[in-house]
């Protein structure tokens, strides 16, 4: 694919690549900081704006790390611990993505902690906030061990290769605890839209249900595409196809779920005339978002990937099934800024007996789309980092069953193609 | 609270353990780690409840208050002057770019809607706050904690009548409303936190210090009721049933806006009556 004399500068050439972004981020990220919200394009009433939905979908896209966790620790699904280990690893990139995010957005950084210090228990944004502060550190437990098993830390600092390694004992408990911290607030972040009484769109207690099952889509499906282009690039990493497929499949299965869920929903909607909620469904189908909703959401983010992910004979075609991971993914993106959105562009007017929405707009500013390209650059970094220092994609060291080990035709970087 | 359940558990924890049998260690390890469990699943279930009853009194655990206040505005006489958004942003020191007190015309009724926070008594803002810095007080106001605000907008995104401002940007300049509209009574609001109409709460305050009667007394009432040219805002305490909000509450029909949402305002509205009656129906207002 990419000529052998070339090969040494990818690495390179990828993290300056990154670097920059990040720097400018930092620039954007200065500025906002500094001069403080009004750089952004946000308004009161749109005051929820593309950097929540980069939370939104970074916290879906870390449902992998639980998910895997459970199945490996709590369901004995043992064979599956190294790409849990890789799940681990991006959810603890994608909450830290979600917190950085967060930080930027809220007006007063310096009280980020305030939630922690001050409850209230009848907030949906309390619950998440306190479920994240959590798992976060659930995550970081995880993620030490990994840290602990890389070469250079084993050679160098080998006491400390094995404390770290030692926490690793603490997987199953971890596992339960995650698993508890993750149903709550994987939901409670659908909830924290679905008890807006003053936004009929989203206020519905299907939204938490929503949430929840989209997240079970992407997480994995996120962790499974990046070993596999992971694998493809480098020989750092090597991965079990046979095993990814599984969870592809699994995948596959749970969009079905989710693609029914979401049909049930949206028809529920069109009963009757509800003002308010009818028109954000207009907008949604046949307006400013409808081909975000039909294509993205609908088609190329549920549809079409369910019928290649359920299919054992096209999931076979590996860059077919890796298309399908990545609609999955870019479909959880694409619902949470439509909800996001949505529920802010139909505005009420207050004259008694005339409540005739009126629509609103937004476009992210320029220091909200760098800012907001950094936090992902900074989660592709890591990764990369990841797979080329930590040994994070190795499903043939890790991998415990013996049974296992002997029958596997070690399917390596790029072999499949 | 906590604690306690935490040494009551222990105990049994204890008790258990030495009820068994030597030598039975894994067992005895096992069931420790259920007790440690079930222990952990105890102080998650018990826990939030005991904090449920301190959070659902709304509050701060303020005692009660005698009062619970309200306005009354009359669209039979308001003819959208905006003197009182400027007096608020006086008294209040708000910022041009933000009104606590915004007015909408009904062209086709010709009538005028002044939208002041409406301090709902089951607020949707002081539900979703997540840290509390939005709250009612015993008499009724919906209060914001500068100090408390997180600037996460959430309060934004749940008020139904989108009385809340976020401050964007940091207000320095001078206020072209002072002294012209009266003089600033609260501290400039810092940027990145969420503000709103108070009830002037702190005219109320002073007000009742000294024995004034929001409502009757100028000093203790709103700063918008207070500079309506035509009388258009009364203010009053609904405890008090010979209170002026009471008395035109019994008299007129009155709505309140985005009733359906069942959020309880404490703003009411009263609709414009026949042309004929307009005259003699003088509604008693603050003098």
């Amino acid at each position: 694919m990419i000529p052998q004399r070339l090969q040494k500068y990818l690495f390179p050439a990828w993290i300056a690549f990154l670097g920059m972004i990040i720097l400018g981020a930092l620039g954007a990220a200065f500025v906002v900081f500094t001069q403080g919200l009004q750089v952004t394009n946000m308004t009161d009433l749109v005051p929820w704006g593309l950097w929540i939905t980069i939370d939104l979908s970074a916290v879906a896209l870390g449902a992998g790390a639980f998910l895997l966790s459970a199945a490996v620790y709590l369901l004995g699904l043992k064979q599956l611990e190294p790409v849990a280990r890789t799940a681990v690893f991006i959810g603890f990139l994608g909450y830290t993505m979600a917190c950085m995010t967060l930080l930027l957005d809220i007006g007063r950084p310096d009280r980020f902690w305030h939630a922690v210090a001050f409850w209230n228990i009848h907030s949906p944004l309390w619950e998440v906030t306190m479920c994240i502060t959590f798992y976060l550190m659930v995550l970081t437990l995880e993620v030490l061990p990994i840290v602990g098993h890389a070469e250079f830390v084993e050679k160098r600092f080998p006491w400390l290769s094995h404390k770290l390694e030692s926490i690793h004992k603490l997987a199953p408990v971890l596992a339960v605890i995650g698993l508890a911290l993750s149903l709550l607030h994987q939901s409670s972040l659908g909830a924290t839209y679905g008890v807006l009484k003053a936004r009929p769109i989203v206020y519905r207690p299907s939204m938490a249900v929503l949430f929840i099952v989209s997240a079970i889509a992407a997480g994995p499906a996120l962790t499974v595409l990046a070993s596999k282009v992971a694998a493809r690039l480098t020989p750092r990493a090597n991965v079990d196809e046979a095993l990814l497929d599984k969870v592809s499949k699994f995948i596959g299965w749970v969009l079905v779920a989710y693609l029914y869920f979401r049909f049930w929903d949206v028809l529920a909607m069109n009963y009757t005339y509800e003002p308010g909620r009818t028109e954000g469904l207009k907008v949604l189908t046949s307006g400013a978002l409808a081909l975000n909703f039909w294509v993205g959401e609908i088609l190329l983010g549920a549809l079409v990937p369910m019928i290649i992910l359920v299919s054992d004979r096209l999931r076979q075609n590996q860059r077919l099934h890796m298309l399908a991971l990545l609609m999955v993914i870019g479909g959880v993106v694409a619902y949470r800024w439509d909800t996001n959105i949505v529920s802010q562009l139909v505005v009420f007017t207050m004259i008694p007996q005339e409540i005739i929405p009126r629509y609103t707009g937004y476009i992210p500013s320029i220091y909200e789309i760098m800012a907001g390209a950094g936090v992902i650059a900074y989660g592709v970094l890591g990764f990369t980092i990841g797979v080329r220092y930590l040994n994070l994609v190795n499903h043939e060291q890790t991998a415990h069953e013996p049974e296992f080990i002997a029958d596997k035709p070690a399917v390596a970087a790029g072999a499949a193609d | 609270m906590e604690a306690k359940e935490m040494t009551e558990a222990t105990v049994t924890e204890t008790q258990k353990q030495n009820g068994n049998k030597p030598g039975n260690d894994k067992q005895a390890l096992k069931r420790r780690d259920f007790l440690k469990l079930s222990l952990a699943g105890l102080a998650v279930t018990v826990g939030p409840s005991v904090m449920w009853k301190t959070a659902s009194s709304g509050g701060r655990g303020e005692e009660e208050s005698p009062h619970s206040w309200a306005m009354v505005v009359d669209q039979a006489k308001c003819v959208g002057c905006g003197h009182c958004t400027l007096a608020c942003r006086a008294h209040n020191d708000v910022p041009e770019d933000i009104s606590w007190n915004r007015i909408i015309e009904d062209k086709e009724e010709g009538t005028f809607l002044p939208i002041p926070c409406m301090h709902c008594e089951d607020a949707p803002c002081v539900h979703v706050c997540p840290v509390k810095a939005t709250y009612h007080r015993p008499d009724g106001i919906v209060m914001m904690d500068y100090d408390r605000c997180i600037g996460c907008r959430y309060c934004e995104m749940a008020c139904p009548t989108g009385s809340r401002s976020f401050n964007w940007r940091e207000f320095t300049e001078d206020n072209p409303a002072v002294p012209t509209w009266g003089q600033p009574e609260v501290a400039r609001r810092p940027r990145g936190v969420v503000e709103k109409c108070s009830f002037c709460y702190q005219r109320i305050d002073r007000g009742l210090e000294q024995g004034l009667t929001p409502g009757v007394d100028q000093a203790a009432t709103p700063a918008c009721v207070v500079s309506c040219p035509t009388g258009a805002r009364i203010f009053g305490d609904l405890n008090d049933p010979e209170s002026a909000v009471s008395k035109a509450l019994r008299k007129y029909p009155s709505f309140r806006l985005r009733e359906d949402l069942g959020t309880g305002p404490r703003v009411y509205y009263l609709p414009p009556r026949d042309k004929e009656n307009k005259d003699s129906d003088n509604v008693e207002a603050c003098s």
